[in-house]
């Protein structure tokens, strides 16, 4: 996989020196140096750091320029490729392809975007409610920049303007998992094990095949009242999280199917920017709640707040609820030992924002805290732009929990420090 | 239309100069300088270069495509900025629907993660991009936000003084704006901190006429405490070049308009 990335990498890169005859299109990117030493003791793969890699990203975009429909359509390739050399996995080499996608404009109310690309909706600040494109956790847990947060999908998206509203379609054929915190780099709570566990688990999970009836739809029709930006959102596909038990004996998850529907609502309330937004997870294999390896339909309700309070600081909060419904229908499925889920869980976060030095220097902290599962992620970080090139950030990745078993509490083992730095070109 | 105004507000100043009975209040002066400023037609395109010098004289660039829409009537207008330089930054858009008198709607996309953020911003004193020019002062400072008086005024210049209407929600107690009684063009902007002491001094620094109206292209601002500045030039500038309003919307902060960004 790793060779055949390269060498697609290698032919991209032909294929754009041919076709820019005189030169290479403008290449962009960073050249990055991380390391992060940790604070718990698990059975992770290294005991004192949980990050050291040397990464070098490269862009570019070519724009089409000749006689062809290609110009009269204004397509144009975008390419993105991260080089990493991961400390932490033996040093091995990676090639990973974020993006390699065609844009073009067929007609003017219609913009079509086919390829590899990241995609984010919804109002949430690091919540997502309905967006369901892959995440990965590992990057976000670790201190990488938040743009791994997101993970790329190989898909087709189609972009409507017509005058009235403005609709979104996305398809996805080959389904892409969240990076979940799986023990080799990060510590989790597995159930099968009873408590945080590191390379010692030995639980699987079932990869999902790329047949057309695994394929993925999501849409969302939005527009804007005057200030206000409101959207419904639709998706078809499946839990990106493996959440479900596909055979308890043989210690297997799988990724179960999910349908979501949800809408949002964001613009100017009382001197900030306020948004509310509501998802329904319909999990249609599990449709009464009463089978006990498989997750609930659940709610997903959020309200958020920010405002600017003048002098480059700016504050946030936000209050998230979760609701599995066919709650009693839940409970009553479970046996004696099962960890048993709150109905509820609610979850508060703040961010706050400071700008200093011209905006050189970035001071900012996020923190999540569930009242209900009594467990915390705090999310301190400094960055200082040196020069205009260079970019030095430090942070940290904070985490308590008061029991195991509950989102934050089940990684606590993996607190750590973090040092990035980047050169940018 | 607004041409045509401006065109017979200079035609009847030249009837007055000569001698004459109605003078310009320090209104009329502050709305022509903000027209002349801030509004010359109905559309502009701008690339934008701005060096911002600490006190220890180190440099840094900002590079950026700015394009302005005005509403057909009103204060109203829409900006679409393509950021360019610093490389960290470069393809991020940023879009404003300017409301004078409100808090504008402002966006940033940030194209690493397909993110279009919904910017909080009540303070328009804040640095724009990291340089000594406050948000205002490259967008516009509402001409209502302020009494303004005429301090003096001479063969060249008007001397209008600016007192904030809301002294909490700026940090200055008032500014004295030169104002070219030919061309109604700013000339020097001096701004007074709460002690009654200058702080900070914007100038124009090249006037030239592009397309038939008079335009800043190099402008300066200094800040006396901490002992920079930033010279920002505005070059490939064009007027009237059809924007049109589905430009200033969502689906151009995913893809910007090359034609326009070039």
């Amino acid at each position: 996989m790793k060779k055949i990335s390269l060498l697609l990498v290698l032919i991209v890169l032909a294929f754009l020196k041919n076709v820019c005859a005189t030169e290479l299109p403008e290449i962009h990117g960073f050249a990055e140096g991380a390391f992060a030493p940790k604070f718990g003791s698990d059975k992770t793969k290294h005991e004192n750091f949980n990050m050291a890699e040397a990464r070098v990203q490269l862009k570019s975009e070519y724009y089409f320029d000749d006689d062809t429909v290609l110009t009269d359509w204004q397509t144009y390739i975008s390419v993105k490729f991260d080089f990493l050399l991961d400390g932490y996995m033996e040093r091995s080499f990676v090639t990973d392809i974020r993006e390699l996608n065609v844009s073009f404009m067929p007609f003017d109310f219609m913009d079509i975007k086919v390829g590899r690309q990241v995609l984010t909706w919804g109002t949430g600040d690091y919540l997502f409610l309905n967006d369901l494109f892959p995440k990965d956790y590992i990057s976000f847990f670790i201190g990488r920049d938040d743009e791994y947060l997101k993970k790329p999908n190989d898909a087709l998206r189609v972009m409507l303007f017509p005058d009235w509203f403005n609709l979104d379609l996305v398809f996805i054929p080959f389904f892409r998992e969240n990076d979940v915190p799986e023990g080799k780099r990060i510590s989790f709570f597995d159930a099968f094990e009873g408590g945080i566990t590191g390379l010692n688990t030995r639980r699987e999970i079932l990869t999902r095949s790329n047949n057309p009836e695994n394929f993925m739809y999501a849409g969302r029709i939005y527009r804007n009242f005057s200030s206000y930006e409101t959207a419904l959102y639709y998706y078809r596909g499946f839990d990106p999280s493996p959440r479900s038990y596909y055979s308890e004996r043989d210690l297997m998850l799988y990724y179960e199917r999910l349908d979501a529907y949800g809408g949002s609502v964001r613009g100017p309330v009382l001197s900030g920017i306020g948004n509310i937004e509501v998802s329904y997870y319909y999990s249609p294999e599990d449709s009464h709640g009463d089978i006990r390896e498989r997750q609930n339909s659940r709610m997903k309700y959020l309200a958020g707040y920010e405002k600017d309070l003048g002098n480059d600081l700016r504050i946030g909060f936000q209050y998230y609820l979760e609701q599995t419904l066919d709650y009693d229908e839940y409970h009553r499925a479970l046996r004696s030992l099962d960890y048993r889920w709150d109905e509820f869980r609610h979850v508060i976060t703040n961010r706050v924002t400071k700008l200093f030095a011209n905006q050189t220097i970035r001071a900012s902290v996020f923190t999540f805290f569930s009242p209900s599962d009594m467990d915390v992620y705090v999310r301190p970080s400094l960055s200082w732009d040196a020069t205009d090139a260079w970019t030095l950030t430090i942070g940290a990745n904070l985490l308590w929990g008061r029991d195991s078993w509950t989102e934050f509490g089940g990684v606590q083992k993996n607190k750590n420090i973090y040092v990035r730095l980047r050169y940018s070109f | 239309m607004r041409k045509k105004i401006l065109g017979a507000v200079v035609f009847m100043l030249t009837v007055l100069l000569s001698g004459s009975a109605v003078a310009l209040t320090a209104g009329d002066v502050i709305e022509k300088a903000n027209q002349a400023n801030y509004y010359q037609a109905d559309d502009g395109r701008a690339k934008v270069d701005m060096t911002i010098t600490d006190s220890l004289g180190r440099e840094r660039k900002r590079k950026m495509t700015i394009l302005r829409l005005d509403a057909p009537d009103g204060e109203k207008q829409k900006y679409f900025i393509y950021f360019d330089k610093p490389d960290d930054v470069k393809g991020m858009t940023y879009l404003v629907w300017k409301k004078p008198g409100e808090d504008d709607d402002r966006w940033l996309y940030l194209p690493a993660l397909d993110l279009v953020r919904r910017v909080a911003s009540s303070d328009k004193r804040s640095s724009f991009v990291g340089s000594h020019f406050a948000y205002e002062e490259i967008s516009g400072r509402g001409i209502g936000e302020d009494l303004h008086t005429i301090e003096s005024e001479d063969d060249s210049f008007y001397r209008i003084k600016s007192v904030p209407k809301d002294p909490n929600s700026v940090e200055f107690s008032y500014f004295i704006t030169l104002i070219d009684k030919e061309t109604f063009i700013p000339q020097k902007e001096e701004m007074y901190d709460k002690n009654g002491k200058l702080y900070k001094i914007l100038e124009s620094l090249e006037v030239k006429d592009i397309g038939g109206y008079l335009t800043i292209t190099k402008m300066k601002a200094t800040d006396l405490n901490a002992k920079g500045f930033t010279v920002c030039e505005f070059s490939d500038i064009g007027y009237n070049v059809d924007l049109k309003d589905d430009i200033f919307t969502e689906r151009y902060l995913r893809r910007p308009p090359r034609k326009y960004i070039k």
